[in-house]
């Protein structure tokens, strides 16, 4: 039990990496990016072209990933996103949704549907009284820190920061102090990139790396979003702290191949019991 | 060749469908339905484990539609009050779940083996050589039914109503009506039509599998609905038209570019149609048709051309 609660953990900050970012973009365009899936993916891919490739150790090759999914998503927003950015925010989703279908198939176009791993040494899991943590669920846990303090100081002591909360809170108000929307969009996407690759690569270090890897998380990402009140950054880490803890302790007692089931009952009991989420704010939509 | 175009033909139909369903759900009312291959998928299973049990053919379709529509009208129901993103993301996570129970539950679905041999209807009576005609004959039909039967809900009060939810639904309930009860009827509604055409899917290639039903099946619809016109049932004719020619020619691609491994040239047939839709979304938002619009008279100017 306190095993399936330390993986919980581990398996939720991996989670709450890629709800920031779906949270940051939400806040700041106003649409759900379905695209975050295949992101993840993409960004899973970036790593393993740099480190099997290219020959990169991982801890250069994550870094590599996480600035390729960057410049991806940006080029992403100006392409598409900006393009349609007239329109409404269902035309948004429609198009993340083509997105993903690009990035995913333009990924297996070039690797195929095989199965792969990253080529990183295998090392013996530390042992703390009964307790099993391995070097992967190390690397996730603190990779996941570090990036969430990373994103915490962005938001709280910079300029950007301070302009990404203005146009989450208010686009228009912003707009007329100045605040270059364009700059701030593009910069939000960079961050949303580096933290799903960074979340791409954990996955894959802890598992396989294969085109419907990050599909698979995409349930689960939502989930923890919505959980912690949509364009909420900081609810989205909770989020996927509950997330992964009931996704790992429901493994104790229902197949693990339900776990995005599972996150789909809790994503479902949340929309109706408490729909704006554990740190949302009901208010009336206009 | 004939063959081959009864085919395309039928293929046109069950698409045809589906965007009629996807105009009702997000066309109609505003409600975004990401999780649709998760629903037809629904439609195929029943319709296929019933006629596997013995059950006649169009028993086992009627009991598809009724699965899948309320099936529908439960998953509509965890939206209640919510913008319509979350219901993309419930019916996506839905989808996503229907899809694991398939892979899964091998006792009921077969698991990734899928169902095969599903007995096809009235088999007996038209013999095999003429049941393909037969079929599309019977999908034509039932095309010509459900647009019809859809074209009165869209100009009933009711129709007017789910469009008055879609531009504003505050407004809409601020004048009496029922939000909840419109919305999970709309989506029923669509939700029955998606039962229906699953149904038939099955009873046409005789075998499914838990692979059919993944994701390209939505994205093949909101393209159908999306060149369409989005809310316009007559100009998704055309548009299923559209699309279908852009999958069967991009399927011609690896014979012209002989370098790509069968794998390669259907991840690129793939990544084009994700970068269609992106492209028409950019550059033809309204698609091919507008909406119908009632009663909508341009204010009348000297005609220039008598």
């Amino acid at each position: 039990m306190t095993q399936a609660l330390l993986n919980g953990v581990v398996s939720g900050l991996l989670i709450a990496l890629p709800a920031i970012a779906l949270s940051l973009t939400y806040g700041i365009l106003n649409f759900a990016n379905f695209s975050i899936g295949a992101m993840i993916t993409t960004g899973a891919y970036l790593a393993y072209f740099a480190n099997t490739t290219l020959g990169a150790p991982i801890f250069v090759a994550a870094p590599v990933a996480a600035i390729g999914l960057a410049l991806v998503a940006v080029a992403i927003q100006r392409g598409v996103y900006r393009q349609i950015r007239n329109a409404d925010h269902i035309t948004l989703l429609v198009a993340s949704m083509g997105v993903a279908f690009v990035l995913e198939n333009v990924i297996s176009f070039f690797y195929g549907a095989d199965v792969r791993t990253l080529d990183v040494p295998v090392a013996r899991p530390l042992l703390w009284k009964g307790l099993r943590l391995n070097h992967e669920q190390l690397s996730i846990v603190i990779v996941a820190l570090s990036a969430m303090a990373v994103v915490a100081l962005v938001l709280r002591r910079t300029r950007l920061g301070r302009a990404m909360r203005a146009i989450s809170d208010d686009p228009e108000l912003a707009e007329v102090r100045g605040i270059d929307r364009a700059r701030t969009v593009d910069w939000t996407w960079a961050i949303s990139g580096v933290l799903t690759a960074l979340a791409g690569v954990m996955i894959a270090l802890d598992g396989i790396v294969d085109p419907l890897m990050g599909m698979n998380y995409l349930v689960s990402v939502f989930a923890a979003a919505v959980i912690g009140g949509i364009g909420n950054p900081f609810g989205a880490v909770v989020g996927g702290l509950i997330i992964g803890l009931v996704e790992e302790t429901s493994a104790l007692a229902i197949s693990t191949t339900y776990r995005q089931g599972i996150s789909f009952v809790v994503l479902a009991l949340v929309l109706l019991l408490r729909p704006q989420g554990l740190f949302g704010t009901a208010r009336i939509r206009r | 060749m004939t063959g081959y175009l009864v085919a395309i033909l039928t293929f046109v139909s069950l698409a045809v469908l589906l965007g009629f369903a996807l105009n009702v759900q997000w066309g109609q009312a505003g409600m975004i339905n990401f999780g649709l291959a998760g629903f037809y998928g629904v439609g195929a299973y029943t319709a296929a484990i019933l006629s596997k049990q013995g059950v006649d053919g169009f028993t086992a379709t009627v009991a598809a539609i009724a699965t899948t529509a309320a099936i529908s009208a439960i998953v509509s129901l965890a939206t209640l009050k919510l913008r319509e993103d979350y219901l993309a993301i419930t019916t996506l996570a839905f989808s996503e779940s229907v899809r694991l129970v398939l892979m899964n539950e091998t006792w009921l679905t077969g698991g990734t083996n899928g169902i095969r041999d599903i007995p096809r209807p009235l088999i007996g009576l038209i013999g095999g050589d003429q049941y393909e005609v037969f079929f599309l004959g019977m999908c034509l039909v039932l095309v010509a039914i459900v647009y019809l039967m859809l074209d009165r809900i869209i100009r009933s009060p009711f129709g007017r109503a789910l469009r008055a939810i879609r531009e504003d639904d505050l407004v809409a309930a601020t004048l009496g009506k029922n939000v909840l009860t419109l919305r999970v009827k709309a989506f029923a509604i669509g939700g029955a039509v998606i039962g229906l055409a699953g149904a038939l899917h099955a009873y046409y290639f005789t075998y499914i599998d838990p692979g059919e039903f993944a994701g390209f099946i939505t994205v093949y619809a909101f393209m159908t609905v999306i060149v369409g016109g989005k809310g316009s049932n007559r100009g998704l004719l055309m548009g299923a038209c559209t699309v279908m020619v852009l999958l069967e020619g991009t399927r011609f691609l690896k014979d012209f570019v002989p370098f790509l491994s069968a794998q390669q040239a259907a991840s690129l047939r793939l990544a084009m149609i994700g970068a269609g839709l992106i492209l028409i979304l950019i550059f033809k938002p309204d698609g091919l048709s507008a909406e119908y619009r009632l009663a909508v008279q341009k204010a009348g100017g000297p005609d220039l051309n008598p």
